[in-house]
């Protein structure tokens, strides 16, 4: 009985080790093929840089001439000259401040033409107008009212965000099924109660998709508004670098715009699914 | 007093796109009592959920409006709560939160542990107790029709309104939820109003059935009692026997509906050929051994050689179904029990005068009422030992079935039963039973016993079930029993055709009425698009001689199924007076005033007698004489109104001019 037993109890354990052992296995074998795709690449890359008298280093020069910043994120020698964690937090603050007043005030003035129809109508116009002026566009403008680098890249980035969710806050309120409404309606729900019990539950999965899509373009507007402004921020830094020649700098920046891209649109994938209601994920 | 809903003539019509616009509801009216449970039934696109989201104030009429207690409905509200069709269900509320929502609105004022009591009771109402922390996502369709009711029951609206509640479940789940809430709301006495497909899911839960018409311009084209009594199950309602007549008296209702939808894609127009006016005519007809002259006629060719090229036989689910047929002009003309043209001309149930004309008459006799075998084993063998067993038993209901308010059966059985003292309204319920359904009624013990043609009393004969107490030979034998149809109107528009319709089925009858051919048309009634009953339940009395289930040896009746001879046709007049004695005596219509007028325009012996004069048949009305009964009365045709008078048992009689030109002027 117990030889049976133990020979059971084994028989598990070994079945549960190679679970885990396989589960390691898999995720292994999906880091395989980028693994491969990014070896190859940074190989081609090395080769076209390799000749003499190539206009770009190639990966192996990028990482000993930016090993420095690499490896110290954290100096600070005042003015624009700061590692490059200050350098991207100076970002981040900027596309924080615009971003979130993007998606305050646009999720209100969403709801608002999505309730009021004839809002809609009266500026669903202006907004498509505006929604395709491409974010620089702005900048000249708003330094020229506001007179100060600093608000006008945030305006910048308010403006560019702003648009995407605006229109999706308005159509999801348009589409909330009609039978959600007349249960409101018969029941005479109050105000308060329809606003949070059925209108905002029902129009989260577009608010969020506009979000999303606004958090991706104000990272974008960044890079290209700091580049203009001056001052400390990764747009600015890799403006500078340029000036000076390092490229080796402006590609490392590159790279780490786009890691904090990817980031940032994570992490907002991650707070709706935190908020959306199960029953309200769009396919 | 008011109504508790009362729809007061509402109109809808909807602007389209292209400019013009779109009548979806007309001149609506429909009462409705505190704790009735109604039915909006229709094909689909006939604007029942329309009319419902009128009621429920999500709609506003173009004309007309509804009011509940008195005060009109102008916006949506708690006390109208509404099921929806696809539930309609917060999804990110679990089902308790989605109860608690409403009862937590509507009920602000109760003490938050009151409400919470009232969620709780009726998630258990439902049987929702295991799934109240779940989200609608995760529970079944009928789950979530049960947490809707329970959203909708809770918040105690004064009136329930049903949209298609059960459309999108599965028929077992249906069921289950179907008899729930007749339950809950034979409970809660709760007034409901109901959209549906089916049929049976109306008849077992409501009141009333209200017929829908198609749209555009829907109206209400009939509404329907279900008289079934309560508290119902499944089983009590469909063993009723009024339940597959009310069945069949909806579906005949749908039936029409969608042939009159194809009918405005496609009108008939009249095809005038061979010196005809119309030569393409629908023919209504009952599934009875009586129908032979019609089939004969069609099968034999006699239509044919009368110029009635393109007759088409269509045959009708109940004599409700004639007479809506002929009244609607579907039917060209029809078979019709012997007292339908006098009754409809008269106006009955309610109905406005139609006028309607016979000129022939297409068989005699045929009829014998049957009852129950156990009645003779309790040693029934006439009307007063009938009336015996009755008052011995004054808490059992003895339920007979008849055909036709107007029918020979009806007036024939009511006479059968009056003659031994048992009054037809009082000591025993009649019903009206389409005849292929009174066997299986008979089987099932709903009815105790019915009067009927043939085949349906030798059927049941021949099953065991009944026996035949008597014929109509025994009661008054030679009788009229079935008729030629036609509107006065459609007689007038085609004369020539009428004449040649009668011609064919005059001769048809002869030919029925030769013993020799009979076993030839026994073959044409048994087909399946005519009666379809097997020959050895047509065989009794019609060539066989007729067994009653008493013992007694068979007997020879050559006279059972009498077509032609014994100067079977003509329309005569004193029958028809009888008749009218008869309608008046059970209330069924007034007694004219002017009965002679009334006579004359509906029983057409002149179109008869030109019929038969072109045919070289023998033109005599028979002599006008009176008639003579069983049970030793004599009908004097010159004193109908002392004949009535010397009547014991009777309703009130009305007399009254019946004017039906007045009318006829619209």
């Amino acid at each position: 009985m117990t030889a049976e037993l133990d020979q059971g109890s084994k028989r598990r354990a070994a079945s549960r080790r190679s679970g885990i052992l396989s589960g390691i296995g898999k995720q292994s074998q999906k880091l395989v093929p980028p693994a491969i795709a990014l070896a190859i690449f940074l190989v081609v890359w090395q080769l076209l840089c390799s000749s003499p008298d190539a206009t770009l280093p190639g990966p192996i020069q990028t990482l000993s001439e930016t090993w420095e910043l690499i490896i110290d994120p954290f100096f600070d020698n005042g003015g624009t000259d700061k590692g490059l964690f200050w350098q991207i937090l100076a970002s981040l603050s900027r596309v924080a401040i615009g971003y979130t007043l993007a998606a305050v005030i646009g999720i209100a003035v969403g709801i608002l033409i999505g309730t009021v129809k004839i809002m809609y109508q009266a500026l669903d116009p202006i907004f498509q107008v505006l929604r395709t002026v491409p974010p620089l566009a702005w900048l000249p403008l708003s330094l020229a009212a506001l007179q100060q680098s600093n608000p006008s890249a945030i305006f910048v980035i308010f403006i560019t965000a702003v648009w995407p969710i605006i229109i999706n806050t308005a159509v999801g309120v348009q589409q909330i099924p009609q039978d959600y409404n007349n249960v409101a309606k018969v029941l005479r729900l109050s105000r308060q109660k329809y606003f949070f019990k059925i209108l905002l539950p029902a129009a989260v999965p577009y608010i969020f998709s506009g979000l999303k899509i606004g958090i991706g373009l104000s990272w974008l507007a960044i890079v290209a508004a700091e580049m203009l402004i001056g001052g400390v921020g990764i747009g600015f830094f890799i403006w500078d670098a340029w000036n000076s020649s390092r490229i080796s700098e402006i590609i490392l920046a590159i790279i780490y715009v786009g890691i904090i891209g990817l980031l940032l649109d994570r992490l907002v994938d991650y707070v709706s699914k935190l908020v959306v209601p199960e029953e309200q994920k769009q396919g | 007093m008011s109504a508790f809903v009362e729809v007061d003539h509402i109109d809808q019509v909807f602007r389209l796109p292209s400019g013009g616009s779109y009548v979806a509801l007309r001149n609506i009216e429909l009462k409705i009592q505190k704790g009735e449970f109604v039915s909006l039934v229709g094909h689909s696109g006939c604007g029942k959920s329309t009319l419902l989201n009128i009621v429920a104030g999500l709609h506003r009429p173009t004309q007309g409006g509804v009011l509940l207690e008195g005060r009109e409905i102008k916006q949506p509200g708690p006390d109208r709560m509404m099921v929806f069709q696809n539930y309609s269900l917060l999804p990110w509320l679990t089902v308790r939160e989605n109860i608690a929502l409403a009862v937590d609105e509507v009920m602000a004022s109760r003490p938050r542990g009151e409400r919470r009591g009232i969620v709780e009771h009726h998630i258990d109402m439902v049987g929702l107790r295991q799934a109240a922390e779940q989200r609608p996502s995760q529970i079944s369709g009928g789950m979530k029709q049960r947490v809707a009711i329970a959203r909708a029951l809770a918040i105690r609206p004064k009136l329930l309104l049903l949209d298609e509640p059960f459309g999108a479940l599965d028929a077992l789940t249906r069921g289950g939820l179907q008899e729930q809430l007749i339950k809950i709301c034979e409970e809660t006495h709760a007034t409901c109003i109901m959209v549906t497909h089916d049929v049976d899911e109306a008849l077992f839960l409501s009141d009333r059935v209200v017929l829908l018409t198609n749209g555009p311009e829907a109206h209400i084209g009939q509404i329907i009692e279900v008289t079934i009594p309560r508290p119902r199950d499944r089983m009590k309602v469909v063993n009723h026997p009024n339940y597959y007549g009310l069945r069949s008296e909806i579906f005949y209702f749908l039936n029409q509906q969608k042939r009159a939808k194809k009918r405005k894609a496609k009108p008939t127009a009249a095809i005038a050929r061979n010196g005809l006016e119309k030569v393409n005519l629908e023919l209504g007809f009952i599934p009875l051994t009586d129908c032979a002259p019609l089939v004969v006629a069609k099968e034999m060719g006699f239509f044919t050689k009368h110029g009635l090229e393109e007759v088409t036989l269509s045959r009708e689910p109940s004599w409700k179904a004639v007479a809506e047929g002929i009244a609607t002009q579907r039917l060209d003309a029809a078979q019709m029990v012997a007292g339908m043209p006098l009754a409809l001309t008269l106006g009955f149930e309610g109905k406005a005068p139609l006028p309607i004309v016979t000129a022939l008459v297409l068989a005699r006799n045929g009829n014998a009422i049957t009852l129950a075998k156990h009645f003779y084993d309790e040693g029934v063998r006439t009307p007063q030992d009938f009336r015996a067993v009755v008052m011995q038993t004054p808490d059992k209901v003895h339920t007979l079935g008849m055909v036709h308010a107007a029918s020979m059966h009806n007036l024939m059985l009511r006479y059968w039963l009056a003659a031994g003292g048992v009054d037809p309204d009082r000591d025993v319920n009649l019903t009206v039973i389409p005849p292929p359904q009174m066997v299986a009624n008979l089987q099932s013990g709903n009815i105790s016993g019915y009067c009927v043609g043939e085949p349906w009393n030798s059927r049941a004969v021949q099953e065991n079930l009944g026996f035949v107490i008597a014929t109509d030979l025994d009661i008054w034998a030679g009788h009229l029993e079935k008729v030629l149809g036609v509107r006065e109107d459609w007689a007038e528009k085609y004369p020539q055709t009428h004449i040649a319709l009668v011609k064919a089925l005059l001769e048809a009858c002869e030919y029925c009425d030769d013993y020799r051919n009979r076993e030839e048309i026994l073959e044409l009634l048994s087909r399946p698009h005519y009666v379809g009953s097997p020959p050895q339940y047509l065989r009794p009395g019609f060539i066989d001689p007729y067994t009653r289930g008493t013992g007694t040896a068979p007997q020879t009746l050559p006279r059972y199924n009498q077509f032609y001879v014994d100067k079977t046709n003509c329309p005569y007049r004193v029958e028809g007076l009888w008749i009218m004695t008869q309608l008046a005596r059970w209330g069924i219509t007034p007694f004219p005033k002017n009965w002679i007028e009334i006579l004359d325009r509906v029983r057409r012996v002149d179109v008869f007698g030109e019929a038969a004069r072109e045919l070289g048949l023998l033109d005599i009305e028979p002599d006008r004489g009176p008639i003579h009964f069983f049970d030793g009365t004599v009908f004097d045709p010159d004193d109908p109104i002392h004949y009535l008078n010397s009547l014991k048992i009777k309703r009130d009689i009305r007399i009254e001019e019946v004017l039906i030109d007045a009318l006829e002027a619209v």
